[in-house]
């Protein structure tokens, strides 16, 4: 059980524990009045008292996956800087063909409810994302949660130009470490999914190879019949081989749970990806608010020595409809004065912003690094202990039947 | 068997089951026959041939003027029988050195035939010839000839389909020669075929081919009586042990397809997983490119990998080439006993038919006509060869797929342990902590 810290109407630390521990089907009618079948997910947190260790249930609730999104549509928007955790994949990917790509299949709602405690221990063990209030009332407040959410206005506060992915911006001087972050998130994005789509593959086939040694068993078992000193030898190998061949249920279904890990860091590299782009799209309007003010500041200059270099709108027409009044040239100045003592204020401001979110988002892009390093890592651990329990029950069965064999 | 009427037809008979010996047994029950025209089942052990000598149905003269190949006359050779299932042999024959031979009209394989003996058929007491896969048909052709009582081991298979199979590759050759080797001591530990001179000759001549061409005619006796029985002679009862035999033949052969089929299949599904295998395992290597403290574990991951896909093509090739060969084999062994059987069948439905012309004749004989009585004497040997070269094959064929099936789980158990070492011997690299930055 994971212990994380969390706050309460911002005063104190508390430990806590949380467990999504539940999957119940329901039905219900959603937002066009239409019957819906739909997943929810009991949400369990316990608090955990210093001394004795002991845990105490303090807020059960049940929550259904759309809910999940909300709650992570809002971190994204509130901590551009945070690589937010993300959630398990919304449908069924990556699958061989014994999985089932039903969202309601009962194996992929136990690797999603999985999935989304994974998700809730990220959030709550985030050293800044755990003190948010939006999350604290997620895990406490089941009615009226949504509303509230939505109260915060975070969908306005969207860019929904973040949302385009595939936008780009030109953008003159970006941090060049963010730059080549977004290469990395963009190749490791294409190395999992290669891996995870080979894997499936490779799963597929070794599947085959288990389940037709089943078909000795029975065929060992029909020769036998008609052998005399070899009969008892080939029935009991016939047993061993089907043995082997249903050994492969398992091993596949622990290996489901390294692909989860993987996919989890395959979505892990959307939210770096998103973080990159955010400090693009702030330098991006950082430069188009330079580039105004420096025009601002050009057309001033121009209008009060009378040369004109750049070419104006109102250039033009003067040109065309006869010069302004000097009048009309002073209001002019002093309004673009006043715009460029403006602009020089946002720049200023934009500029500070700009730096504190590349100070704040590299420090958890480093933090991120140090987890993803640790996760996967164990990740390949378990893996190669798996493929290990693997060899070692081949080696057993195969010895067995060779056994079986000597006695023929 | 000398004088009175046609005693009942020394063929089991409509009895039952249960009276009936199991044909893979040694001697158990007795065999509920008419007297002592047939072969008691004491008799179907090797040891016996002496005795069945002096059971022949025309007298008790041992067939001395029976050709040196014939079962019925191995009195001196019975000692040799036994030694032959002990420790001391005396004919030893090896298939070994495959040579590629170009000609102007044809590319061939010869392989060298090394045979060691002492006894006195062969006039050295070593010989290394040399013979191409065609020399062996025509062995096999002779002995089928000229010991048509007896299962002739079978020899790989002929044809091979020419741009599917490299005829010179080098586990094809080995695959064959293999095969060779083992049909040739199967004819070694035959106590009558081992014996057999167009054997003798295919060990020792040195040039073959000349021997070919005098179409040597060493047709024993019984051989020659075989081959003149023209079919078209219908039995009515295939004796009970012998229908056992067929049946348990056409069961045996039938569940050997199974397993060649499953064999196949599991060849065909391991090499679908080894192309996956091949591509998985580069995957990480071009991931563990993109990392910095990742890029060992991850590169450790893929050289693992291709490590368990070399042990895996190791396993695909050793079935294919040590596994589903002996199975074919076995499955042309029981198909050519099978019409070995049915030449028994042809034998004593010959003998069956004209002792009933005979019995319908109203005249009265004083004996049973002369042909009679060699149809008779030639039934009853085939009968009692069949019987000891069955028993002898049961025995040699549960060694054979003792031998090879045990071979198959080492074979797998070998590529597990490969895998398991590889995926041991990575732990250490996953686990191994970056130095403090």
């Amino acid at each position: 059980m994971f212990l994380a810290s969390m706050t309460e109407n911002n005063f104190s630390l508390k430990k806590i524990e949380i467990s999504v521990s539940e999957a119940e089907k329901r039905t219900g009618r959603n937002a066009m009045n239409m019957q819906e079948t739909y997943t929810a997910y009991l949400i369990e947190t316990r608090s955990v008292e210093h001394n004795d260790g002991q845990s105490v249930l303090t807020d059960s609730l049940w929550r259904r996956y759309s809910e999940f999104e909300l709650l992570r549509n809002y971190l994204l928007v509130y901590y551009p800087h945070i690589v937010v955790p993300p959630l398990p994949e919304k449908r069924a990917e990556f699958v061989w063909h014994k999985l089932s790509a039903d969202n309601m299949d009962p194996d992929f709602v136990e690797r999603r409810r999985i999935g989304l405690e994974n998700f809730l221990l990220r959030v709550a063990s985030h050293p800044i994302l755990c003190r948010d209030k939006i999350f604290y009332l997620f895990l406490t407040q089941e009615g009226n949660w949504k509303e509230t959410v939505n109260e915060t206005g975070f969908q306005l506060k969207a860019d929904s130009r973040l949302k385009a992915l595939n936008a780009t911006f030109r953008v003159k001087n970006p941090d060049k470490r963010f730059i080549e972050l977004k290469h990395y998130s963009d190749e490791l994005q294409s190395v999992i999914s290669h891996l995870l789509r080979v894997r499936a593959r490779v799963a597929d086939r070794l599947y085959g190879v288990y389940k037709v040694h089943g078909n000795y068993g029975r065929v060992f078992s029909e020769w036998s019949a008609i052998e005399k000193e070899m009969g008892d030898g080939l029935q009991s190998a016939g047993h061993h081989m089907d043995v082997y061949a249903s050994s492969i249920d398992d091993i596949l279904e622990d290996e489901e749970h390294y692909a989860d890990q993987l996919k989890e860091y395959l979505f892990y590299a959307e939210a770096l990806r998103a973080v990159c782009r955010k400090h693009e799209l702030m330098q991006y309007d950082l430069e188009m608010a330079a580039q105004d003010l420096a025009s601002k500041k050009q057309q001033c200059e121009e209008l009060a020595t009378g040369t004109v270099r750049t070419f104006s709108l109102k250039g033009m027409t003067t040109k065309l409809f006869g010069q302004e009044t000097p009048e009309q040239r002073e209001a002019r100045i002093k309004m673009l004065e006043e715009q460029i003592k403006e602009g020089e204020q946002q720049l200023k401001s934009k500029n500070l912003e700009g730096r504190e979110f590349v100070r704040n988002a590299w420090a958890d892009i480093e933090r991120f690094k140090e987890q993803k390093n640790h996760d996967l890592k164990e990740a390949l651990i378990s893996y190669a202990v798996m493929q290990i329990s693997m060899c070692k029950k081949g080696i057993q069965v195969w010895t067995n039947a060779k056994e079986c064999f000597s006695k023929m | 068997m000398s004088g009175g009427p046609p005693k009942a037809l020394p063929s089991t008979g409509p009895q039952s089951l249960r009276d009936m010996p199991h044909p893979l047994a040694g001697s158990s029950s007795e065999e509920a026959v008419g007297g002592d025209s047939t072969p008691s089942p004491d008799l179907l052990t090797a040891r016996s041939f002496g005795d069945k000598d002096l059971i022949l149905p025309n007298g008790g003269t041992p067939a001395g003027t029976a050709s040196p190949a014939s079962s019925s006359s191995l009195l001196n050779r019975l000692q040799l029988d036994d030694d032959m299932d002990g420790e001391t042999r005396d004919l030893f024959v090896t298939v070994d050195d495959p040579k590629k031979h170009v000609c102007t009209m044809e590319t061939y394989i010869t392989y060298r035939i090394t045979t060691k003996s002492t006894r006195v058929e062969f006039d050295l007491p070593e010989y290394s010839v040399r013979r191409r896969y065609q020399d062996f048909d025509w062995l096999r052709n002779k002995l089928e000839e000229s010991q048509p009582t007896h299962l002739i081991p079978p020899l790989p298979e002929k044809f091979v389909v020419k741009g599917v199979v490299d005829r010179f590759s080098e586990e094809f050759v080995e695959t064959r020669r293999k095969a060779l080797d083992k049909f040739l001591k199967r004819i070694t530990d035959h106590p009558v075929l081992s014996f057999n001179e167009h054997f003798n000759v295919f060990l020792t001549a040195k040039d073959l081919n000349a021997h070919k061409k005098q179409g040597m005619a060493l047709l024993t006796r019984v051989g020659e009586s075989v081959k003149h029985v023209a079919g078209g002679y219908k039995l009515r009862n295939r004796p009970l042990e012998f229908a056992a035999i067929g049946e348990y033949l056409d069961t045996f052969a039938l569940k050997l397809g199974t397993i060649d089929r499953i064999a196949q299949r599991i060849i065909k599904e391991e090499i679908e997983y080894l192309v996956e295998l091949r591509e998985y395992g580069p995957v990480y290597s071009t991931w563990s490119a993109l990392e910095g403290e990742l890029a060992e574990p991850l590169e450790g991951v893929s050289a693992c990998i291709g490590n368990c896909s070399t042990a895996l093509e190791e396993l695909t090739d050793d079935m294919t080439e040590d596994f589903l060969p002996v199975l074919r084999e076995y499955i042309l062994y029981s198909d050519s006993m099978k019409s070995v059987l049915k030449k028994r069948d042809q034998v004593q439905a010959e003998y069956e038919t004209k002792l009933e012309a005979v019995a319908l004749k109203k005249e009265e004989r004083p004996k049973v006509p002369a042909d009679v009585e060699k149809c008779q004497d030639r039934m009853e040997c085939f009968n009692a060869d069949l019987k000891a070269d069955m028993e002898r094959w049961q025995n040699n064929k549960r060694q054979d797929f003792r031998q090879l099936l045990m071979g198959m789980a080492d074979k797998n158990i070998q590529y597990y342990e490969k895998c398991l070492m590889a995926w041991e011997s990575i732990i250490p690299l996953l686990q191994e902590k970056q130095e403090a930055k």
